[in-house]
């Protein structure tokens, strides 16, 4: 019995290890590495430009159905608090990042979801080294970072992400 | 006393095991079968080896990452699968095929089963499916698997 539970502990330890191993490139509290990729109009806009506010990097791709599912959700959380102040940075932006490899279907996708935040791509796919940078293991991926551009938080989506947002909000009176 | 702990042992361990079967026997409703599934390893040896006999690779997903594929385009599009077919009905139904996509697990994968189903319908022999569980990153790029330069 006793080999048994040693097993077993040994088993679960090993596959938790394993876990954290592959998360471990990137944390809470890391500075968020600096990303510097051009829009699909040509101009280059740099992570660090949005020092000051709240920004979500979304990395997406229009190849990744559940990506594209988010898109609206993240339209909503974008034009409710864009001009909102935060205990974490004043106003909010949201600097998508995809990792696609054709530049019409991306800009189709921008157009065809209304995309209005900032959509930046090399268009290399998962060779893109933003990808390496982050440690990305797979989509959908975000990081939530404050005005100072550190990381706040990892891979929130749905609810926990709205609530995340909603409870960084100042009311000012 | 010492008995009873190790029969309650093994009872554990064989309900944890069947568990484990049953959830994995859910893919058997896949087009492709557990021999059809090709290890990614398997097809790098190949790849790597110029006096093998290679296969034909299709890319099935959104980028032809692999060594000497063919980008297809997303085969969970009609357009995409339409190009598919008119590509394979110039092969031998012999022909050695692997397909891959790579965008994510074969449960959330638009493009997998209809790719396969296609092959199945057309009657080929040898066609495999290459077993990126996770994905195209993680299972490929990331192993330093051959990649199309």
């Amino acid at each position: 019995m006793r080999k048994l539970l040693l097993l077993t502990a040994f088993f679960c330890f090993g596959t938790i290890t394993m876990a954290v191993a592959q998360q471990k490139t990137l944390d809470v509290g890391d500075q968020a590495p600096e990303i510097k990729l051009a829009t699909p109009d040509g101009d280059t806009i740099a992570l660090s430009a949005l020092r000051g506010k709240l920004v979500l990097i979304d990395f997406w791709a229009t190849w990744c159905a559940p990506c594209v599912k988010e898109q609206p959700e993240l339209g909503k959380l974008y034009r409710t608090y864009k001009n909102s102040s935060f205990t974490k940075g004043k106003g909010f932006e949201i600097y998508g990042v995809s990792l696609d490899n054709k530049k019409a279907q991306w800009e189709n996708t921008i157009k065809k979801l209304n995309i209005d935040w900032i959509q930046v791509s090399d268009l290399k796919f998962w060779l893109s080294p933003v990808a390496k940078l982050y440690g990305i293991q797979g989509l959908p991926f975000n990081v939530l970072v404050d005005r100072n551009g550190v990381i706040i938080a990892k891979n929130l989506h749905g609810q926990e992400l709205r609530q995340y947002i909603a409870s960084m909000v100042v009311h000012d009176n | 006393m010492n008995i009873m702990k190790r029969i309650a042992a093994i009872v554990t361990f064989a309900v944890i095991t069947l568990l484990l079967q049953s959830c994995s026997a859910q893919t058997d409703k896949n087009p492709w079968t557990q021999q059809q599934l090709m290890k990614p390893a398997d097809l790098a040896a190949v790849l790597n080896n110029p006096d093998a006999k290679q296969p034909i690779v299709f890319s099935i997903g959104p980028q032809a990452v692999i060594k000497n594929s063919t980008d297809i385009g997303p085969t969970g599009r009609s357009s995409n699968l339409d190009k598919f077919q008119a590509q394979l009905s110039k092969l031998p139904k012999d022909a050695n095929i692997v397909i891959y996509c790579g965008c994510c697990p074969f449960s959330r994968c638009p493009n997998v089963r209809p790719a396969f189903n296609l092959l199945n319908e057309m009657g080929f022999k040898n066609q495999k499916l290459l077993n990126l569980a996770q994905n195209i990153k993680v299972d490929w790029i990331d192993k330093g698997y051959p990649l199309n330069q």
